[in-house]
């Protein structure tokens, strides 16, 4: 109650001595500030350049090829492209997006924990282009030396990259025959292939509650 | 971590390793260590993403796992591992001045990535220097190996923690993760190679067609052939050891903007002198003699004992205190203050800071204060000898910017305002954070900006990208003059000239980064200095 009576008189009183700081009686404060700071406050004094040199450039070029490199590394992982509402005949003939499960480059699997590893479910492979055999890929190479229609080239290299991704995998699995796990989802997929669906749509319920439910990116109709 | 160190954190992981990758390592970041499921689950990413992007992260040392008592295993990112992206380049040029390109190449291959195998290491480092060479030579594995080695002697690189040796006991599941242990002693042991052959030239047709394939057939013949001898033998760059060559640079050429050439070759050998027995934290050098300088300089100085003696006098006289003596013995034991050094360096740069923010009667002021640590308003502008109005105006200044702080005394025990003393005091620790988190806001708004730039030219960008691509395949099919002209006129001058203008800022904006990363590691080495380590 004492100190309400005192507190609207005299202009700005602080809890300090002001001239202790140098505020002499009578002077000018600056005004109060109502808003937060500018965004872009105006510089008082230009930046000093930049110092130039052999050795700061290099370091540029360096910094500039670095992030270019890295962009084409496997180790850049791309989002997959979005999937457009109609599927359309022509996405088979455009070169798609990364599978999602795939890597590109082979991580020593030793050393990571075992739940990172990536299994990959066999996609159908596209009709006329059918299947596996591991002999075909010289033959495909062979032909693609010669052909140079880019339509068939990059089916060519997606269809490689699948295979190159289940046969990775296969192989894989067939070095680990001593864990039982790998087995029985061996014979499961070779089990899958016989049937005519899509076994990406299916979820069989072995990564109930493990796994969170993920959107299924594929509509099931 | 702070939200700066945040922020730079994803902006660096998204310019280098995608969006996916950044989600999943801002989470880590900012949440801390997590097990997998939840980072599914917060961040809605599929399963396979987050495999992906974790798999990539524990590959370049960004991310580390532990498995915990009961069964899983947690995920922690390391923030300040993702922050010394920013420094490769200069990682990369230091191996380069050391150890000529070779040394260059293999330092660039392991930052970018992450982790590889000796012979791994070799044959992609031979392959690219032959492509450099002319025509019919090679590069021999035997040279690659040889730098290799001498990268590991100096330590700038080290081995990977191993894999245990497993127990072949096939009732017990082996563990969900592996824990991953290093031997100290090993830590540097190079495996007994024997690696023969020489580098291969990529055949020059369409790169794009056949790259795949020979991709392909190389990884065809990787799983065919037996696994490399130093199979499971990981190597990594050493970034610490990096950052103990960089202080020494500093240091050194501290000494030589104050003294002269001479007392900095001198201290240049002390601090390589100690390089392997001082641990990269400790407060100074071992002691060395008087003597042992004298016959380690190196041989093109002929200075005679006496003027040695005089410099190392000189040097342990003057007021910063980088070297000091410590004895008489062996003509005078001398160390170097690495601490006082790496504290003179924070404050040059504080000063240099203030200098050039505030003008120079503000730095004036601000060395003032660093001298004789705490004054009065009074005070300060008698010894500044700048007007009462001017010094006032210049301490508010640099006290909302918390460059300089103010420390109460009070007189009497109940602190009237009255009866208190005031001092300004310059905290160096404190001014010092905060200079560092400015430095990472600032990195962070360059990057931004640049990612802008590129951004709204992005259409001219591919434009230009598609012209150059269409005429390197034009001159290699032969056109003629007129034809190449013709696609050149297809980029008009106002367009080029942005491409210029284009070009110009981002370059200016890179090199704004790397000399920001400068004052980083400046300011980062001394509050590192500064922490006690348990």
């Amino acid at each position: 109650m004492a100190g309400r009576g005192g507190r609207g008189r005299g202009r700005g009183q602080m809890t300090f001595n002001v001239e202790a700081v140098g505020i002499a009686k009578g002077d000018a404060l600056p005004p109060p500030t109502l808003q937060p700071s500018p965004l872009f406050p105006p510089l008082e004094s230009r930046p000093a350049p930049l110092p130039g040199g052999e050795e700061l450039e290099y370091m540029l070029a360096l910094k500039q090829e670095l992030r270019g490199a890295m962009k084409n590394l496997p180790y850049f992982v791309k989002p997959g492209a979005p999937r457009r509402d109609i599927e359309r005949y022509s996405d088979k003939y455009q070169v798609s997006s990364p599978i999602d499960s795939a890597i590109d480059w082979s991580p020593d699997w030793r050393r990571l924990p075992r739940e990172l590893r990536i299994r990959v479910r066999r996609l159908r492979p596209g009709p006329p282009h059918a299947p596996p055999a591991a002999a075909l890929l010289p033959k495909c190479k062979q032909r693609l030396a010669l052909d140079k229609e880019e339509a068939i080239k990059k089916l060519e290299s997606l269809e490689k990259k699948e295979e190159e991704v289940t046969s990775e995998e296969e192989e894989k699995e067939e070095e680990e025959e001593g864990k039982e796990e790998e087995e029985e989802e061996y014979d499961e997929e070779e089990h899958e292939e016989e049937t005519d669906y899509i076994m990406s749509y299916f979820d069989n319920g072995e990564d109930f509650g493990a796994d969170s439910d993920d959107n299924m990116d594929e509509a099931v109709y | 971590m702070t939200q700066a160190e945040i922020k730079l954190c994803s902006l660096l992981l998204q310019e280098h390793f995608g969006e996916i990758v950044e989600k999943i390592g801002t989470y880590l970041i900012r949440t801390g260590t997590q097990p997998l499921r939840m980072i599914v689950n917060d961040t809605g990413l599929s399963l396979d993403q987050v495999k992906k992007a974790l798999c990539v992260l524990i590959q370049h040392n960004l991310v580390t796992y532990q498995l915990q008592k009961r069964g899983f295993v947690e995920y922690e990112a390391q923030c300040k591992r993702v922050l010394r992206i920013l420094r490769y380049p200069r990682y990369i040029y230091t191996a380069k001045t050391l150890y000529n390109d070779t040394g260059e190449l293999i330092v660039e291959e392991l930052l970018l990535n992450g982790k590889m195998t000796m012979s791994a290491v070799v044959r992609k480092v031979a392959d690219r220097l032959t492509e450099t060479m002319e025509d019919g030579k090679t590069m021999d594995y035997a040279d690659v190996s040889s730098t290799f080695v001498r990268l590991a002697d100096t330590h700038f690189v080290q081995r990977c923690p191993l894999v245990p040796e497993a127990a072949e006991t096939p009732e017990v599941p082996p563990p969900p993760a592996p824990t991953l242990v290093i031997n100290e002693k090993d830590m540097y042991a190079v495996p007994k190679l024997n690696l023969v052959g020489k580098g291969k030239r990529r055949r020059s047709c369409d790169e794009d067609e056949n790259h795949e394939h020979k991709a392909k057939k190389h990884k065809k013949d990787g799983e065919d052939a037996e696994p490399p001898p130093d199979d499971g033998i990981y190597w990594q760059v050493n970034i610490d050891r990096f950052h103990q060559h960089f202080r020494d640079q500093g240091i050194v050429s501290a000494v030589a903007n104050r003294m002269d050439q001479t007392s900095s070759e001198i201290v240049r050998t002390m601090l390589r002198m100690s390089e392997v027995t001082t641990s990269s934290s400790a407060p100074y050098t071992q002691p060395l003699s008087s003597n042992e300088i004298f016959r380690s300089l190196p041989a093109g100085y002929n200075i005679v004992k006496q003027v040695l003696d005089q410099y190392l006098t000189l040097l342990a006289d003057d007021p910063l205190e980088f070297v000091g003596k410590s004895g008489d013995s062996g003509g005078g034991m001398y160390t170097v203050n690495l601490h006082k050094a790496l504290a003179s360096l924070a404050t040059a740069t504080l000063e240099s800071i203030v200098e050039e923010r505030f003008g120079s009667r503000c730095a004036r002021i601000f060395r003032l204060l660093l001298r004789k640590k705490h004054l009065e308003q009074k005070q300060v502008e008698d010894f500044a000898m700048i007007p009462a109005k001017e010094a006032k105006d210049m301490l508010y200044k640099m006290l909302s910017e918390n460059f300089v702080s103010l420390q109460e005394i009070p007189k009497t025990p109940d602190h009237a305002p009255s009866r208190t003393f005031y001092l300004y005091t310059v905290n160096i620790l404190s001014s010092a954070r905060m200079l560092l988190h400015r430095c990472y806001k600032s990195v962070a708004n360059l990057i931004e900006r640049r990612q802008y730039e590129t951004k709204e030219n992005k259409r001219l960008l591919e434009k230009s990208q598609r012209v150059e691509a269409i005429l390197a395949s034009m001159q290699a099919t032969g056109a003629e003059d007129v034809q190449l002209q013709e696609i050149e006129e297809m980029i008009t001058a106002p367009e080029r000239q942005q491409l210029e203008n284009l070009k110009r800022n981002v370059n200016k904006i890179d090199a704004s980064e790397n000399q920001v990363d400068e004052t980083i590691f400046v300011l980062e080495s001394f509050i590192e200095s500064t922490l006690k380590k348990p």
